[in-house]
């Protein structure tokens, strides 16, 4: 099927003799040369039309096409391939507004259910209502292999995504000398409520959503989206050490974020002021744990200065004594 | 500074249309891209398995100079007042510059440091003090074996990246072979010194360098 894709490069202005399929054994190879053989005629009719097509309808009445040839198809051969996609997307540059990647379709599905997510909670059904939203069919939900899983993680991606542009906005005003810089502590503290504050829509549920990143196929992504968010607001915040302290200030900011996100979950207080003092004493902790720590330090080098000036002095007085000893 | 008096320019023409916004931002974009390509040493990652192989790469090099500036600090502790004091201080300076230069490299680019850096530290010091209780020999044996380790491992790195692509990654090979000059001038200087003349050279020499691979091989991947 390369000289397909090579002529859906050249602008959509397809020969017809472009049905000359390759000639291949793979059966894999066959159906999805099915498949693309009757989008290309698809599109090929889509691109003769006077009127241009928009880019939502057209693509989503591709993919439903596609989606109910795929129902035919093997399921190794389904729309799941990520190779296809992958050609597709590589070769056809500009012109994708007409066609957009599973990724992007994935996330515009996500994004739509979340509003259904009061509602249904975080579960197929949600998903199912928002592609039906979209106008899909409510199928699609087959594409989400962690199920709701997908949907928290993607909540979290972008409530990720809002908190880094926000923080990244904060970091240009002060670069161009318009906002003063905020002490450390209190950027942290302005940094995870404002991310907690993304999560008040959905606060009732959020037990559910915390419940399934718990599942085993759910951790390795959340982890990483908390490892991520952590080492953006510390990046944000200033930090930039290269020694043991990277990770003992992103471990100490997970710390607090994790149980400050605990503390939320049951938090009754009106516009959850008990959660946002919760979060104020324990920056306070690890504030006053690193000035501490920071003391111990000096002390302790006091300490060895002032004995070894003590032992350099006994010994010399010794010395005096065997010497005075000796003379007198 | 031509960035940001490009934002200024940008921000005072804000109530301009929207079309100079977008021409703005795009050659704002640009200078930013070109900036970071100007003053920082690695280019803005193309995709995530570059930015892995880069990150590796400056990760392993960071545990190295930190390594090395721990077993001259162990060495110039037993043998600081000695008559070759002044040659390992000499050495252990420059092995401070390179470490600074990978300190700087690592927070521009947000690179993770590895997390065996405590260990590290204390490894490099007992090896750098107990090489040099054998003696200014037995100091010097230590730093040609380790010098020859980190030389191998600049040149293997150095090869990858002229494979991949020696024009994008300019300024990494730039520091990376003035780096490995330094570390090949160490290692003839303690051939000078009578490195050969301690006793178990081959011995000595064998099982540090196996020691310097196998950090190297678990610094790149934790």
């Amino acid at each position: 099927y390369c000289c397909l894709i090579s002529s859906m490069q050249s602008g959509y202005s397809l020969p017809t003799s472009v049905v000359a399929a390759p000639t291949t054994t793979n059966p894999q190879c066959g159906s999805l040369r099915r498949g693309f053989h009757c989008a290309v005629l698809r599109l090929q009719d889509e691109s003769k039309s006077d009127k241009p097509p928009s880019s939502t309808s057209s693509s989503t009445t591709y993919h439903e096409h596609y989606q109910a040839h795929s129902a035919e198809q093997d399921a190794a051969a389904s729309a799941s391939d990520p190779a296809f996609y992958k050609i597709y997307q590589d070769q056809s540059g500009e012109q994708d507004e007409e066609y957009e990647t599973e990724e992007q379709l994935q996330a515009r599905i996500l994004t739509a259910a979340l509003e259904f997510v009061p509602l249904h909670g975080w579960s197929m059904e949600a998903i199912a209502a928002g592609a039906e939203s979209l106008g899909l069919s409510s199928a699609s939900t087959g594409m989400f292999e962690k199920g709701s899983g997908d949907l928290v993680l993607h909540f979290i991606a972008q409530c990720n995504a809002q908190l880094t542009e926000i923080l990244a906005e904060q970091h240009n005003q002060v670069q161009l000398g318009q906002a003063e810089p905020k002490k450390t502590a209190d950027f942290i503290r302005d940094a995870v409520e404002t991310r907690l504050r993304m999560y008040i829509p959905y606060i009732e549920i959020w037990p559910q959503a915390m419940s399934l990143l718990l599942l085993p196929h759910n951790i390795p992504d959340s982890l990483k989206h908390l490892s991520t968010l952590m080492d953006d607001i510390w990046y944000y915040a200033g930090d930039r050490s290269t020694d043991m302290n990277w990770y003992t200030k992103r471990a100490a900011l997970t710390g607090i974020y994790n149980t400050t996100e605990l503390v939320m979950i049951q938090d009754s207080s009106p516009d959850f002021q008990d959660t946002w003092t919760f979060l104020d004493n324990r920056i306070q902790d690890v504030v006053n744990m690193a000035t501490t720590a920071k003391q111990v330090q000096s002390t302790g080098e006091a300490v060895v200065q002032g004995l070894m000036g003590a032992a350099v002095t006994v010994s010399l007085l010794s010395y005096i004594h065997h010497l005075n000893s000796l003379f007198s | 500074m031509q960035t940001a008096a490009l934002r200024v320019f940008c921000h005072w023409s804000q109530s301009n249309s929207t079309a100079m916004i977008r021409q703005c931002l795009k050659c704002r974009a640009l200078t930013l891209q070109q900036s970071s390509r100007a003053y920082g040493v690695i280019p803005p990652p193309r995709d995530s398995e570059e930015k892995e192989m880069v990150h590796r790469m400056l990760r392993v090099d960071h545990a190295g100079e930190y390594g090395a500036n721990r077993i001259y600090a162990g060495q110039m502790a037993v043998l600081g007042r000695s008559k070759t004091g002044p040659f390992i201080q000499e050495m252990w300076d420059q092995e401070k510059k390179h470490l600074e230069k990978f300190n700087e490299i690592l927070a521009e680019n947000r690179v993770r440091p590895t997390a065996l850096l405590p260990f590290w530290n204390i490894a490099g010091f007992v090896l750098g003090a107990s090489s040099a209780l054998l003696g200014k020999e037995g100091a010097m044996a230590c730093t040609v074996a380790v010098e020859e380790s980190i030389t191998e491992h600049y040149n293997n790195q150095i090869r990858t990246l002229m494979e991949k692509d020696p024009e994008r990654y300019t300024e990494l090979l730039q520091v990376i072979k003035e780096f490995r000059d330094d570390e090949m001038e160490h290692h003839d200087t303690g051939l000078e010194h009578d490195a050969e003349n301690v006793p178990g050279y081959w011995l000595l020499k064998n099982a540090i360098q196996l020691g310097c691979k196998a950090a190297i091989y678990i610094s790149q991947r934790i």
